[in-house]
């Protein structure tokens, strides 16, 4: 009798370890899927495809992720602002959304180091006669609401004091209300810019120029407290630049020269 | 499973701009109200006057207005109306989605209310050396808002919440969408919701007792 309660006693407290030491990289591996919050509307980020198919950078590099991982990749469609609410709600275990990593939000969430790194571009109204960044000066210009090139552009027109400035949900109402001419400018993404001149969905609209914001870093994100997650993350994606992985699909997606990931002085 | 770590000090810093938000939030509203009322009116006078063009304009108009969405009448309004050139500001489209809306709906309700009013109402002005519009305006009018006052304060309540649409035609001054730019800035998503509630809630339930004690003077006989 003495033996069994024991035992009894010695399994519950196994169990008991066993559940307290499973992190949510154990979680992931156990399920057998990685669910990755990616947006959609956002190219060639991500995307979808003819047959409505996810594709893009954001998309191949979730897949590489559970690949990495062994599991299942799952992309869960996320806009930009329900990012967090995906997260927290449990519906999705890693952001790859293209998500700039301000200090402002790591108070909330967890970042990776950068993964992927964008510059700025301004993309004008052929009728504007806009011709450069300095040109924007006292005109109606836009962009992706809460995004960093928002945020930067917003503070640019309140420093200039002249012109409006709209923040739309989409990048594809971005570019919709730039071509009608509600819009005279944009700032964003120069990819995303590139992707959207070229794709003719949007007529009567040239990249221009570059925006003078710093480069805009972008990064994976899981829950501020998941540190086996996080450090497995910061790990992935320097294994990404070491394999040449990182290289090959930006070529794929994006062309053209290499961003660095660092920033040159510091660590991390 | 909900995990999140709540830190209401961080978002509460934000309450004045919020607040600022919900300031904005009741102008549209109201204003999209009171043109809203007089636009219902009018789209009630038009299916009145026995004119089957005129008419057909009013029940054109209903009919988009109560059997489509919202959103959809808000957008259009915006990015539909530009397509032909025509170039409203966030505020403007916004203001024209709602009161599009609400003109749609109050007429429906004020339809209602005339069903309610016999019509001997108006053979006796007429009998009195009224015109018409006279007696409208005189007899039917007065009895015909008084019938639809609780209607209209279901209205109001509505438009104030139907500005939280403006963010998809890059509106960001009012409460909903001040709270949306605060939301990516932050990441502090369920605080800056809730406080948003709240204060959509403080809104709405000053409305309806405000709209309860005007009921309460203007009705009193």
């Amino acid at each position: 009798m003495k033996t069994l309660t024991l035992t009894a006693a010695m399994l519950t407290a196994t169990a008991l370890a066993g559940t307290a030491q499973a992190d949510k990289l154990d979680d992931i591996i156990s399920s057998g899927t990685l669910r990755c919050a990616v947006v959609l509307d956002f190219p060639p980020m991500g995307m979808r495809d003819d047959s409505n198919t996810p594709i893009g950078f954001d998309v191949d590099y979730c897949n590489d992720l559970a690949a990495a991982l062994g599991v299942e990749a799952e992309i869960v469609e996320t806009p930009f602002p329900e990012r967090i609410p995906a997260l927290m709600s449990g519906r999705v275990d890693v952001g790859v959304a293209s998500t700039s990593d301000t200090l402002e939000r790591a108070k909330t969430v967890g970042f990776s180091v950068p993964y992927f790194a964008f510059e700025m571009a301004v993309t004008a109204n052929d009728s504007t006669g806009i011709a450069s960044f300095e040109d924007m000066k006292g005109h109606t210009v836009g962009a992706v609401a809460g995004t960093y090139e928002a945020i930067a552009l917003q503070a640019q027109v309140e420093a200039w004091g002249e012109g409006d400035f709209r923040p739309y949900q989409t990048q594809a109402d971005v570019f919709l209300a730039l071509s009608q001419g509600q819009l005279d400018a944009t700032v964003s993404t120069s990819t995303v810019a590139q992707a959207n001149v070229q794709s003719g969905n949007f007529g009567g609209i040239s990249v221009v120029g570059k925006a003078p914001f710093d480069t805009d870093y972008v990064a994976l994100f899981a829950k501020r407290d998941d540190y086996g997650l996080l450090n497995y993350l910061d790990l992935f994606v320097n294994q990404q630049v070491r394999t040449g992985r990182y290289a090959e699909l930006y070529e794929k997606w994006v062309g053209g020269e290499l961003p660095d990931l660092t920033v040159g002085g510091v660590y991390r | 499973m909900f995990d999140y770590t709540f830190q209401w000090k961080q978002a509460l810093a934000k309450l004045p701009q919020m607040l600022d938000g919900a300031v904005v939030t009741m102008e549209v509203a109201v204003l999209s109200m009171v043109i809203g009322i007089l636009l219902a009116v009018i789209l009630t006078l038009l299916r009145l006057s026995g004119s089957r063009p005129l008419a057909a304009i009013a029940t054109t108009w209903v009919e988009i207005a109560r059997n489509t969405p919202a959103l959809f009448q808000i957008y259009m309004a915006h990015f539909g109306v530009a397509s032909f050139g025509i170039h409203f500001s966030p505020f403007v489209s916004l203001l024209i989605g709602i009161t599009f809306n609400n003109a749609g709906y109050l007429a429906e309700n004020f339809r209602g209310a005339l069903k309610a009013i016999p019509d001997t109402q108006t053979r006796a002005g007429r009998s009195l050396g009224m015109s018409q519009l006279q007696a409208f305006r005189f007899i039917i009018l007065p009895q015909m808002l008084r019938i639809s006052f609780l209607p209209m304060t279901n209205q109001m309540v509505w438009a104030i919440l139907m500005t939280s649409l403006g963010v998809t035609v890059g509106m960001n001054t009012d409460l909903y969408g001040v709270t949306q730019d605060l939301n990516a800035l932050t990441f502090r998503t369920f605080e800056l919701f809730a406080i948003a509630a709240v204060i959509f809630y403080a809104i709405t339930k000053v409305i309806t007792l405000g709209a309860r004690l005007l009921a309460a003077r203007l009705f009193r006989y």
